[in-house]
């Protein structure tokens, strides 16, 4: 199949994939701003009843072990956090992108969520490290969605694992990215940049979503919260997240010194303290399923 | 079968049983094999150095290379193993990285030198290694016959 066919049908894709909520496009565009407040986040949340039991099912599960059960979601979204209701609302609305397996990636059911959700965690403290200060809310968010475009593109890698793994095995490919590019024309975080914009995602996010590969090539404006997430996919990967047969075969732009000041040797502990935030976000959002059965 | 994850470790010397971890990606598998007493162990190593937490160290020791394979041994030791460790098979698995000419984030590299560190302070060598590179690989271990099978998404299953 001829590149520019294969390009026309990624593109007809992307306009079938279901759009976000109202309410998941509103908290994203809320968590964007610095300093919103809980009660911005409750009127959302209220306004959606699928959500809000969603959310009063987590904050209910035995995980959270409150004295007495709740009905607040005032007091729901207190307990939980911001980016745990965030993060409730894009499994809830977007699960046709998030907990579907890969093929094109050889990754199982979920794996993209665990991948995303450790990216956004560690692009969070990642963000913390930047020159000049960036949004930690947004850098989190920008990490859950930093690989929406693969969730497209996998059906059509689906025949090329094997070969682009031997291109990268014996050097004739530098990384995923450019097999994705060889084969099809187009890339993950292209197909993503597209996506967010069919689904209208504020700025920075279709930056992030479009350059979390090559975060130098980014709006001079975003670029450090680009740069964040760059670094927190490498770390999720090199904590063991990937999405499948990609894992580990990314660039590293080594260029981020001059946006986060993150020398090599404070790696360490910045993936322990990933390590730590991720499992208690992830028993919370399992929490959710348990609950909601 | 016993499934470990990052920071875990576990020994068995039932016949059929099965030690795995999943996805190392700069981590390390170390596999500790007793041919005497027929007793595979397996910890998975996340971090060179447990001086950056003490509290994690204790609560999971395998997190850390200093303390992880001490507590593999003493795990295995509770099994009729030798408290030196001598006489057992040693092989390693993972320590990747992503691709970086300048290997700015060698983590990979520094667990597999501390590990070696503490393996040659007890007088034991790793008798086959499968590490480095840009892959990420999940492991089993076979108590029966010591088999050390890798394998990683999009590729066929290797032994070393």
């Amino acid at each position: 199949m001829g590149s520019a066919k294969i390009q026309a049908e990624i593109l007809e894709k992307i306009h079938t994939i279901p759009p976000l909520s109202q309410s998941a496009s509103r908290l994203m565009e809320l968590m964007a701003i610095p300093n919103h407040s809980v009660d911005d986040i409750t009127r959302i949340v209220q306004c959606d009843s699928a959500l809000t039991a969603r959310v009063l099912a987590v904050v209910n599960s035995i995980a959270f072990s409150l004295m007495e059960p709740t009905t607040s979601i005032a007091r729901a979204i207190t307990y939980l956090g911001d980016r745990i209701v965030l993060g409730i609302a894009l499994d809830f609305c977007a699960s046709s992108v998030f907990d579907k397996p890969l093929k094109g990636y050889e990754s199982k059911r979920g794996a993209l969520w665990d991948h995303d959700l450790r990216v956004a965690i560690a692009s969070r403290e990642v963000a913390r490290l930047a020159k000049e200060k960036i949004g930690l809310d947004i850098a989190f968010t920008g990490g859950i969605l930093h690989d929406i475009g693969k969730a497209v593109l996998s059906e059509f890698l689906k025949d090329y694992t094997k070969d682009i793994l031997d291109g990268i095995d014996n050097g004739t490919i530098t990384d995923y990215l450019s097999a994705e590019a060889a084969k099809l024309g187009t890339n993950h975080c292209i197909v993503g940049g597209e996506m967010a914009r069919v689904w209208n995602l504020p700025e920075p996010l279709p930056e992030i979503i479009r350059y979390h590969h090559r975060p130098d090539e980014a709006n001079k404006s975003s670029r450090a919260l680009v740069y964040a997430v760059h670094l927190g996919d490498i770390i999720a990967m090199m904590a063991g997240a990937g999405t499948g047969a990609d894992a580990m075969q990314y660039q590293l732009d080594t260029k981020y010194i001059d946006y986060i000041d993150m020398p090599p040797n404070l790696l360490p502990e910045v993936m322990l303290r990933v390590e730590k935030e991720f499992k208690r976000t992830r028993s919370s959002l399992f929490a959710k399923k348990e609950g909601a059965q | 079968m016993i499934m470990l994850g990052v920071g875990d470790l576990g020994a068995t010397n039932l016949p059929g049983e099965v030690i795995k971890t999943f996805a190392l990606g700069s981590c390390v598998a170390v596999v500790l094999l007793d041919p005497k007493t027929k007793t595979v162990g397996m910890v998975h190593v996340a971090l060179p150095d447990s001086n950056i937490d003490k509290n994690i160290a204790l609560k999971r020791p395998g997190y850390f290379a200093d303390t992880g394979i001490p507590a593999l041994i003493d795990c295995m030791t509770r099994m009729g193993c030798k408290r030196d460790g001598k006489g057992m098979i040693v092989k390693l698995v993972g320590g990747a990285k992503v691709i970086d000419p300048n290997d700015t984030f060698n983590i990979g590299e520094q667990n597999v030198l501390a590990i070696k560190r503490i393996l040659w302070a007890r007088g034991m060598g790793t008798l086959a290694e499968d590490i480095g590179g840009n892959i990420s690989r999940s492991v089993s271990v076979y108590a029966d016959a010591g088999r050390v099978l890798i394998s990683s998404p999009g590729r066929s299953d290797w032994e070393i």
